[in-house]
């Protein structure tokens, strides 16, 4: 038993040696091969594409690849529907906008709502079991209410996209302003900073790089309900691009609208990450 | 870092002399039915101003609490606590806590944590940079003003927070098991560096450790107590010379009050 024990003290210290080695000499030899794997793994998936569209030779159950490229470049300069509708810019720009919208009050609502919780806690027992009862309910479920409620306006669509942001948001707030240690507020406190000053530069500051972890989860949740959102008589946006186009059987054009949404999430969550970075040294 | 660094003139304020009147400080239980605990009760003390005074006992005697109070993180529920006649009503900048972590702002350079209180008392900044820049040079990490507390090693980190705590020029030094958790090498030469930073700036320090030795080779006077709720349970004069060095551990004299002490502590157990 003493034994045991000994070697497990001493392996730990190796260990940490061990991963401090590979972290200084090969970090940059890793992500390479990473990277390299992860551009095998999506070649892959695309010969694996193209042999299934090949082998069912239908293009509206499955199109090529090079079929949904076409299509793509095309529909970046054509209007969709002919004639009075948008580019696929054009519609990328709608969903764009109204998730811009959805998203930054979102934020700005669940930051602030988690803020009064985490400092108020009768605040926060009032809150909290709304929290977990919406949690689980998929946008989706309040389409037809939104639409009595609020007819079927950006009004709706704005709603909706809150109602995938706001929990999220409120939840990684609270966590993560719970997780700022009190000492380091002491410390604040007694350097010669006020209260304010100590919420602020101290408080929130440190809560910040959890905070926008939260962000990121709430802007792929804004995207996933996107599709959801444009359900609602909606003529333009990738959502409205998406289901239309499924309805006509212009499975090239899905798939182009499905590209499009997750190159645009990719490119929010890059920016977000960015400033994830940027706001925590420990992460760089 | 170099013993000679520290030969600069005094930054600190005329040190502050504490006093501490029939303090009583009690805490919930956790359920209705079982009672609170009294961390302290009708608890007094003095401390010089100028003097190093380690508050010794087991965890759990209260002398946490006491600090705490000190630093105005909490209030007492009864008695009186206050600095040069001042009461203590809340944190304030002219008493410098230093915690068992550094607690150092990890978002900001060191030279930027140092600068944060300063900041927050809108001192003049070139003036303040220049301090905070002079204060890490006494520290010894004028080369790593750029660095980010987690590419600090233990013994920097606890260094860039004195220098951040004294950059405010406190009256009053609080450490509650500064060295705690530390290894014991870097402890030593902690315990070394707060000696000669001691010896320069003479401010009063209440020092709170669980460790003997460290008391005595540290303290003025030691204040021993004993739990729950805390009460003194006997105070030593150290009468030993300064400026103290480590080699002062293997003397007789050390060794006898060391002993002392040790009795002292376990008879209240």
């Amino acid at each position: 038993m003493a034994s045991t024990t000994d070697t497990q003290v001493g392996a730990a210290p190796l260990q940490a040696a061990e991963e401090q080695l590979t972290l200084a000499g090969g970090r940059r030899g890793a992500s390479y091969s990473r990277l390299l794997w992860g551009a095998a793994g999506i070649v892959l998936f695309l010969l694996g594409w193209e042999a299934l569209a090949y082998l069912r030779d239908d293009p509206v159950i499955l199109p090529t690849v090079q079929e949904t490229a076409r299509t793509y470049v095309d529909y970046l300069a054509r209007r969709y529907p002919a004639a009075v509708g948008d580019t696929l810019w054009q519609h990328a720009l709608v969903s764009v906008a109204r998730i811009a919208a959805g998203w930054g009050v979102g934020v700005l609502l669940g930051i602030a709502v988690g803020g009064l919780m985490s400092s108020v806690p009768l605040l926060r027992h009032l809150i909290d079991p709304l929290i977990e009862i919406t949690r689980p309910l998929p946008p989706l479920a309040f389409i037809p209410l939104f639409i009595v409620w609020f007819g079927i306006g950006e009004t709706s669509k704005f709603l909706l996209i809150l109602v995938g942001v706001v929990p999220i948001m409120i939840i990684a707030t609270v966590a993560a302003l719970d997780a700022v240690p009190r000492e380091l507020e002491q410390a604040g406190r007694s350097l010669g900073g006020s209260p304010l000053r100590v919420l602020l530069t101290v408080r929130l500051r440190s809560a910040l790089p959890s905070i926008i972890t939260g962000m990121r989860l709430a802007m792929g949740g804004a995207w996933t309900s996107i599709v959801a959102v444009e359900l609602i008589a909606a003529t333009s946006g990738l959502g409205y691009l998406i289901n239309n186009a499924g309805v006509n059987l212009q499975t090239p054009l899905v798939l182009s609208g499905i590209v499009t949404i997750s190159i645009l999430g990719i490119v929010f969550d890059t920016l977000l990450r960015l400033l994830q970075r940027a706001v925590d040294p420990t992460h760089r | 870092m170099s013993r000679a660094a520290i030969q600069v003139e005094p930054t600190a304020q005329a040190p502050g002399a504490v006093a501490i009147r029939g303090v009583r400080k009690g805490f919930a239980g956790r359920s209705r039915k079982s009672a609170g605990r009294l961390a302290l009760d009708g608890f007094d003390l003095d401390v010089r101003a100028g003097e190093f005074l380690c508050l010794l006992g087991p965890s759990g005697c209260g002398k946490s609490t006491l600090l705490n109070m000190l630093a105005g993180f909490s209030a007492a529920d009864a008695g009186e606590i206050s600095v040069d006649g001042e009461q203590v009503r809340g944190p304030g900048p002219e008493r410098g806590v230093l915690f068992q972590t550094p607690m150092l702002f990890p978002w900001l350079t060191t030279l930027d944590n140092v600068l944060y209180g300063p900041k927050a008392r809108g001192a003049e900044r070139g003036a303040a940079r220049a301090e905070a820049q002079e204060l890490l040079r006494v520290v010894g990490l004028e080369s790593s003003s750029e660095s980010y507390p987690h590419e600090l090693s233990g013994g920097m980190r606890h260094r860039a927070a004195f220098a951040r705590v004294l950059v405010n020029r406190p009256r009053l030094l609080l450490m509650d098991e500064p060295f705690g958790a530390l290894d014991a090498i870097t402890r030593v030469a902690m315990q070394r560096f707060l000696l000669q930073l001691w010896e320069r700036d003479r401010m009063t320090v209440v020092f709170v450790t669980h460790d003997v030795e460290e008391a005595v080779l540290l303290g003025d006077r030691i204040c021993v107590m004993s739990g729950t709720p805390g009460r003194t349970r006997a105070v030593f004069d150290v009468d030993l010379p300064r400026p103290r060095e480590l080699e002062l551990t293997d003397t007789v004299e050390f060794a006898h009050l060391k002993r002392q002490v040790r009795e002292a502590l376990e008879g209240s157990h």
